[in-house]
């Protein structure tokens, strides 16, 4: 086996257990598991927006690591890792989004509140979206990877003060609403459906750490291309 | 649209933009290593001329 | 005007390094009147422009005001903000500063300050302005008011000049910068204008202390990240 080949077989085992979980999930999430009390066959959107957006969180939990290290100790590999990081968490955000918006759409008649959840997810993405335009605007490789570190960390420290803030603002001295979305969605909890998040939620981790791995190789390759390039170029 | 349409659509969209991007990882990857391996046997060439 | 010599530090035969490049920046700016007079102006449009475009009547003034104030003032803000490094960028002033023995930090407060100076000349003539135009009486509530616009400001300063410094040389950047700053400002921006609407409407000064906690502990943990942070930015 050439040597490229075997630094892909632990990629490729990744890549056949998240396809497997994934599978397993969709079966317990559209079949196995009985349609909520109260929202129906729709409750089923959450078993893939819950492991979504947590997923999103550990994205950008990565992002900030990678910057900090990056910036830190200047290595290549820190910064490849946040850049692919940022770039799988836009993915996940903006899926969240639009998972919630097609969740709220039956449940609660409109594709869009502004209520405290999508508010902080929409602001999420927006942040994360900067930090690639920042990325891909800047020309400079070295500066955009300092730049982009320094986002990284920036962004994420706002987090917590964009939570507190968005949140007061929808519960302090507003009137209790009819739409209750921070209400957790079910209340008679079957175990199959707690089977069935736990199983998606496994299947995401998994899919999540392979489209990473896969995302810094290609960020690796690239990398040795450009070190290839001004060697030549020297 | 009845409820399961919602949910179709739902999961519909999700897998469908996970495949994208996954295909799109794949092709930037073949991309790249076509690009390295022209530049590794340029470099071979170069060697074999100095 | 003369600067004392009560607590001036030496540092390399140099007088109080920050206070300098303050007094540079200010005489560059009351001699060029670039971002000042702009910001005046469009602040003044803006508030105009609101009432026209949302036909704010006088019982929905008073609700209406804190944010568009506040909005205004962001936006003349951002307009500031690019002009922050301008004198810097020419004549390679940026790599002068940087090879000189001056702390990094020292350079971001200065710029902090300066900006701040700036905007808070900016909202007392904005704010008075803003009361005539949509006809607020509360001139008692005037100085709690005045705090959250400070608090805010100054975030608004912290961090619009560390996003200022770090998009220096992107292309885009006139886009970039709001792009980046606004979503990152929400805290301040929802901090501010609520506490200022508590307090216009007299409502339980209490109710509006969580807003003044949160603009606080944005200011601190921001001032002092982007102290650690700029010398990183500035690289060059």
């Amino acid at each position: 086996m050439t040597e490229i080949e075997q630094k892909r077989r632990p990629g490729k085992i990744l890549g056949v257990l998240a396809l497997l979980s994934v599978a397993a999930g969709l079966y317990f999430a559209l079949i196995k598991a009985p349609p909520d009390a109260y929202q129906g066959e729709v409750q089923r959107i959450m078993y893939i927006h819950i492991p979504s957006i947590l997923t999103a969180y550990l994205s950008f939990f990565i992002v900030f690591v990678g910057s900090c290290l990056y910036l830190w100790k200047r290595e290549r590999r820190d910064d490849i890792l946040a850049y692919a990081a940022a770039e799988i968490g836009v993915l996940f955000t903006a899926l969240t989004i639009v998972e919630g918006s097609i969740w709220g759409k039956p449940t609660w008649g409109v594709w869009w509140t502004w209520d405290a959840r999508l508010t902080l997810t929409a602001l999420l993405l927006m942040i994360f979206v900067g930090y690639l335009m920042l990325r891909s605007l800047i020309e400079d490789p070295e500066r955009a990877a300092v730049s982009g570190a320094v986002l990284g960390i920036i962004g994420f420290l706002d987090i917590p003060l964009i939570h507190m803030s968005v949140y007061w603002w929808r519960t302090l001295h507003q009137p209790p609403s009819i739409l209750r979305p921070d209400k957790a969605p079910w209340d008679n909890v079957h175990p199959s459906m707690l089977i069935a998040l736990a199983i998606n939620f496994i299947a995401f981790l998994l899919l999540y750490f392979y489209l990473l791995s896969l995302r810094i190789r290609v960020g690796e390759t690239e990398e040795r291309i450009r070190t290839k390039t001004l060697e030549g170029a020297a | 649209m009845g409820p399961w349409g919602f949910v179709w659509l739902a999961y519909g969209i999700v897998w469908a933009a996970i495949v994208l991007y996954l295909v799109g990882l794949k092709s930037r990857m073949r991309k790249a290593h076509a690009r390295l391996s022209q530049l590794k046997s340029k470099e071979g060439t170069d060697k074999h001329a100095t | 005007m003369r600067w004392t010599n009560i607590d001036r530090e030496e540092k390399h035969g140099l007088p109080e390094p920050d206070r300098l490049l303050l007094w540079k920046d200010l005489l560059l700016e009351l001699r060029r009147r670039e971002s000042l007079l702009a910001m005046f102006f469009f602040g003044a449009l803006l508030l105009f422009i609101f009432h026209f475009a949302l036909d704010v009547r006088p019982e929905k003034a008073a609700d209406m005001a804190p944010g568009l104030l506040w909005l205004a003032v962001v936006f003349c803000g951002t307009l500031g903000l690019m002009q922050l490094f301008q004198a810097e960028r020419e004549n390679r002033c940026l790599e002068a500063l940087l090879l000189s023995p001056i702390d990094r930090a020292v350079i971001f407060v200065s710029k902090v300050f300066f900006n701040l100076i700036l905007m808070v000349m900016l909202e007392i003539v904005i704010f008075p302005l803003f009361w005539v135009l949509f006809n607020l009486t509360a001139w008692d509530r005037l100085p709690m008011i005045f705090l959250y616009g400070l608090l805010g400001t100054v975030g608004f300063c912290v961090v619009g000049t560390l996003f200022s410094a770090l998009t220096l040389g992107a292309r885009g950047r006139e886009i970039l910068l709001p792009l980046l700053l606004l979503p990152m400002l929400i805290p301040v921006v929802l901090a501010t204008i609520r506490g200022i609407e508590i307090v216009l409407q007299a409502g339980d000064f209490s109710e509006a202390l969580p807003w003044l906690h949160l603009l606080i502990g944005f200011d601190v943990i921001f001032s002092t990240a982007g102290i650690l942070v700029f010398e990183w930015i500035v690289e060059p």
